[in-house]
């Protein structure tokens, strides 16, 4: 027991064990898994990353002249890389920095604002699809 | 007249880290009677399992479960799922998920030792295991890229490999831990003031621990021979070092001993995974969809992981079932508190390393 005292009145003249945060920066470990990045060019937009997403954090827009439009959620995301692993050109098109997401505030709107995107691209598929489909029973009917 | 008098400890308490509630029926300081109930942290996770992700996701639902075994969670899930798809890991996978299943368990070990020392009234013990407790929670990091919610394992292998490096940084980590477990046993063994609250305290004998299937570190305190590890043959254990602790008297003490001599041997574990790694790939491709039902045993930290899995070759699963260590002490745990004083609630409790998240789910 006075060994354990002794160890206790010693730890009065030892170094702080935890980190002063806002005074002294967290330093991650290399390979932390941060934010995913996207690259515009390199993407074949194959819609495998939004089809493998656990939580449906990456969602694609279709816009109606064929293109689509990436959009990821930060906030949503879990960071496991399951999207990078599924991803046909990882490292170019789709791949997980090291950097880290500061947490959502009101005006980011984390929530309602991707509400409206999940919707949105939910009702831009089906538009897509249907115009798609008119067009074809179009150029039969004239045939 | 009512001689008794009713006493609840939780839903709230000082001494928890989460909600469980005991019911003591006590007289005088007595406890005679006891009723739990745990079902405060219900989420619905078996039933989005099924409805809401697909096979292949389900892993990383799971792993949610709870905090601190998410790794075993994930592995069991993964288990089943592989042998319904009818694939087989090579030996690098199946080390490297020994390995931090191993990890997992120390850390885990460490927070139930530490959260015992402060339930028995020694804050500062608390403070200075939770401190050497990092050493590991940093070689985790390092090794999945994140401190708590590891996703490490996936269907068909581990999701990154160990380089040199990190090796190095798991060798040098658990040396320091070595020492420091060393100091642990020498402080757990021989300080007065820690005697007192677990010597001859919270006794569960063999025979009960029969009775009321007792399992984990909570039978092998009592000298009951149960160890998944031992039982099961999804991982070569026995090539590792693994070696079943067991202790006699089933008191607090013992089942801190159970822990911290666990800790030394799973310390042995990895040290010798490090050193035979067997070359391999990391990532296989394990084909098809689940048909079937499977059901797999994993050794979590606190006892047995039970995990049943049934699919009918479509993308979603047709249930997931999963039966905690914690839900399966209950029993037990009742029978511990029966007879002992309700001053030794607290230290009791905590010495079971009871995880509510796991078991309401």
């Amino acid at each position: 027991m006075f060994s354990s005292m002794l160890e206790a009145f010693l730890n009065l003249f030892r170094p702080i064990r935890t980190l002063q945060y806002p005074a002294e920066e967290i330093i991650l470990p290399s390979g932390y898994r941060g934010l995913i990045e996207h690259d515009h060019e390199a993407c074949i937009y194959c819609d495998k990353c939004e089809k493998v997403c656990p939580p449906g954090a990456i969602l694609f827009f279709q816009h109606e002249a064929g293109e689509k439009e990436y959009r990821y959620n930060p906030w949503l995301c879990i960071y496991c890389g399951e999207c990078v692993r599924a991803c046909p050109k990882p490292e170019e098109a789709l791949r997980q920095s090291e950097k880290k997401q500061l947490s959502a505030v009101a005006a980011d709107g984390a929530n309602e604002q991707w509400f409206v995107w999940e919707d949105a691209c939910r009702q831009s598929r089906e538009a897509y699809t249907a115009a798609k489909k008119s067009a074809k029973i179009q150029s039969k009917s004239e045939e | 007249m009512k001689k008794t008098i009713q006493i609840p400890l939780g839903s709230q308490h000082i001494s928890l880290l989460e909600p469980i509630r005991f019911k003591f029926e006590c007289e005088n300081e007595k406890i005679i009677g006891v009723d739990a109930d745990v079902g405060f942290v219900h989420r619905g996770v078996e039933l989005a399992c099924t409805r809401s992700f697909e096979f292949k996701q389900v892993g990383y639902v799971v792993a949610r479960v709870c905090g601190l075994c998410a790794i075993t969670h994930t592995l069991s899930y993964t288990l089943a799922a592989e042998k319904l798809l009818g694939y087989e890991a090579n030996d690098r996978i199946k080390y490297l998920r020994m390995l931090m299943v191993e990890l997992d368990r120390i850390h885990s070990h460490m927070l139930c030792l530490a959260h015992t020392a402060e339930n028995a009234g020694f804050e500062a013990l608390f403070m200075q295991i939770m401190g050497d407790r990092e050493l590991i929670m940093e070689v985790q990091e390092a090794i999945s890229g994140n401190r708590i919610q590891f996703d490490y394992i996936s269907i068909g292998g581990v999701n990154r490999d160990l380089t040199s490096e990190l090796s190095a940084l798991i060798r040098k980590n658990l040396g320091l831990l070595a020492e420091k477990i060393d100091t642990l046993i020498g402080l757990f063994d021989n300080n007065w003031s820690l005697s007192l609250r677990y010597k001859g305290v919270g006794v569960l004998s063999l025979e009960d621990a029969y009775t009321y299937n007792a399992l984990g570190p909570l039978a092998r305190a009592a000298g009951l021979a149960t160890d998944v590890r031992a039982e099961t043959s999804d991982f070569p254990y026995e090539e590792i070092g693994y070696k079943m602790i067991l202790e006699s008297t089933g008191d607090i003490h013992a089942r801190n001993f159970v822990r911290l001599r666990e800790i030394v041997n799973s310390i042995e574990i990895c040290r010798n995974i490090i050193e035979n790694l067997p070359v391999g790939e990391i990532q296989e491709k394990a084909k098809g969809k689940p048909n079937g039902e499977a059901v797999i045993r994993v050794e979590a930290p606190r006892g047995e992981l039970f995990y049943l899995v049934r699919g009918s070759g479509q993308n979603m699963l047709d249930r997931v079932r999963i039966k905690t260590p914690t839900f399966s002490a209950i029993p037990a745990m009742m029978e511990v508190f029966k007879g002992s004083e309700y001053a030794d609630a607290p230290a009791i409790l905590a010495s079971f390393d009871p995880c509510m998240s796991c078991t309401a789910k």
